[in-house]
């Protein structure tokens, strides 16, 4: 052990952790400011990202095929239960057209061009998951050729999931709403209730034991009851607005008794993704 | 047949690599469920097989540990030099007891588990001074590292023997 500690290697030892610091410090800089990654990193994470396309699709194809076969077995049971609201549907569809449609005139006549609700989808694969606990991110088939830019709200089939934090050429990497970290940015989001009023907030943390999204800080005095419908407000600049979040879960005092906290349910199932929807504004 | 290894290596290394990522995201309910979350370490345990079952100790593990590392960051986190440290910093330290060691499958067993601790918790400090993580350390320790342990282990148990039939043909 004597060995161990000869000045030559404290001194390797050091230089080493003084660089492992100085990579780290630096990258967080890039990540928290920049609009992209440099071209370097660019590159290596296309190159790492067509290797692992290789690798990923065997283990695709497989959860594909498992899928397929649980799918199967509750065919009969969800046929049934979808053909009672394919009736709806059609109803709603066409309701739902006429109000665009009628949105879209009144909107010239007001010469309003460009509203919050406006946005294209950017469809990707899911490709691989932050084997990490500290890290709830995803790398998605989709980066800079596609139009993703970062910020960039990211949905599954049902709701909110994330935002774009590092884009590549061909692939960018998502930051998931679960995501505890401080220097995760939030979404601006909006409840309704029942009686149409409005209440804005922000997202202020996840509360992983129950897998609820927090909105803290809230002073108004609208009334929020459990089940009412959480959108994003548009508010604050690249999240498009009247994306589905989820629904009221619970309201509560905050720690200190001054302002409430709503706990929100989030609509996506935040570990089972494998095709998600990025927004552009 | 040394060259076959040789091959073979790095082949698994990064299979192993990407497999932790696919394999986190087809899992990720199971693997994921709050709140508890185990991280899958196939390239540690691809890394550990490489240190102890081969037997001349030919293969540059430590510079492919680097480089899996280094992958790992560029790809998987976006936050340099975590990985890339922890991972060789592991290879070496199995290095230096080797010797000492009566291999069997206990023993690497043991050496296994000391290992997921080491990189874990290098992983939770240095994440925890770039303010990544918020969590404190009892919750790292009964909802981090206790699931990764339990689930990496049985990863263990069942690779341990094709693997070692793999390296007694190779050699």
């Amino acid at each position: 052990m004597q060995k161990f500690f000869s000045n030559r290697k404290l001194v390797i030892a050091i230089i080493i952790l003084i660089i492992s610091f100085g990579l780290m410090s630096v990258s967080v800089a890039i990540r928290d400011r920049k609009s992209t990654p440099p071209l370097v990193q660019q590159f290596g994470n296309d190159v790492a990202g067509a290797v692992d396309r290789v690798v990923a699709l065997p283990v695709n194809g497989l959860q594909g095929a498992t899928n397929s076969v649980s799918d199967l077995l509750n065919t009969y049971q969800e046929n049934q239960k979808l053909k009672k609201q394919v009736d709806q549907l059609a109803q709603a569809k066409v309701n739902a057209q006429t109000a665009t449609a009628e949105n879209k005139q009144l909107r010239k006549e007001l010469k309003l061009n460009k509203a919050l609700t406006d946005y294209t989808a950017v469809t990707a694969n899911v490709l691989t998951r932050t084997p990490s606990s500290w890290m709830n991110q995803l790398v998605i088939s989709k980066g800079a050729t596609a139009g993703v830019k970062k910020n960039m709200p990211v949905m599954s089939q049902s709701g909110l999931i994330g935002r774009v934090v590092e884009v590549n050429q061909t692939n960018s990497k998502v930051e998931l709403i679960s995501n505890t970290s401080s220097s995760a940015d939030k979404f601006a989001i909006q409840i309704t209730n029942s009686a149409g009023k409005t209440v804005n907030g922000i997202v202020t943390g996840f509360d992983k034991s129950d897998n609820l999204i927090e909105m803290g800080s809230v002073t108004s005095s609208v009334k929020i009851k459990k089940g009412d419908k959480v959108i994003t407000s548009g508010l604050g600049g690249l999240t498009p607005k009247g994306l589905y979040v989820g629904t009221v879960a619970k309201v509560k005092q905050d720690d200190y008794g001054l302002a409430s906290e709503v706990e929100i349910k989030p609509a996506a199932d935040l570990t089972d993704l494998t095709v998600v929807t990025v927004a552009e504004q | 047949m040394k060259s076959r290894l040789r091959i073979i290596f790095p082949i698994g290394l990064f299979l192993a690599l990407f497999l932790d990522g696919s394999l986190s995201n087809v899992f990720a309910g199971s693997l994921f469920k709050y709140p508890y979350s185990s991280v899958l370490h196939l390239v540690l345990l691809w890394l550990i097989f490489a240190v102890f079952l081969d037997e001349r100790d030919d293969l540059p593990v430590v510079a492919w540990s680097a480089f899996a590392g280094l992958v790992f960051d560029w790809f998987y986190t976006g936050v340099f030099g975590v990985y890339l440290i922890a991972l060789p910093l592991v290879v070496y330290l199995c290095r230096q007891i080797k010797p000492w060691l009566d291999l069997n499958f206990l023993t690497l067993l043991m050496v296994y588990i000391i290992n997921l601790t080491i990189v874990e918790a290098f992983v939770y400090i240095w994440y925890m001074i770039s303010k990544i993580v918020t969590s404190n350390l009892a919750d790292f320790a009964v909802y981090t590292l206790g699931p990764t342990i339990a689930v990496n282990l049985a990863i263990f148990v069942i690779l341990y023997y094709p693997v070692r039939q793999l390296y007694l043909r190779v050699d």
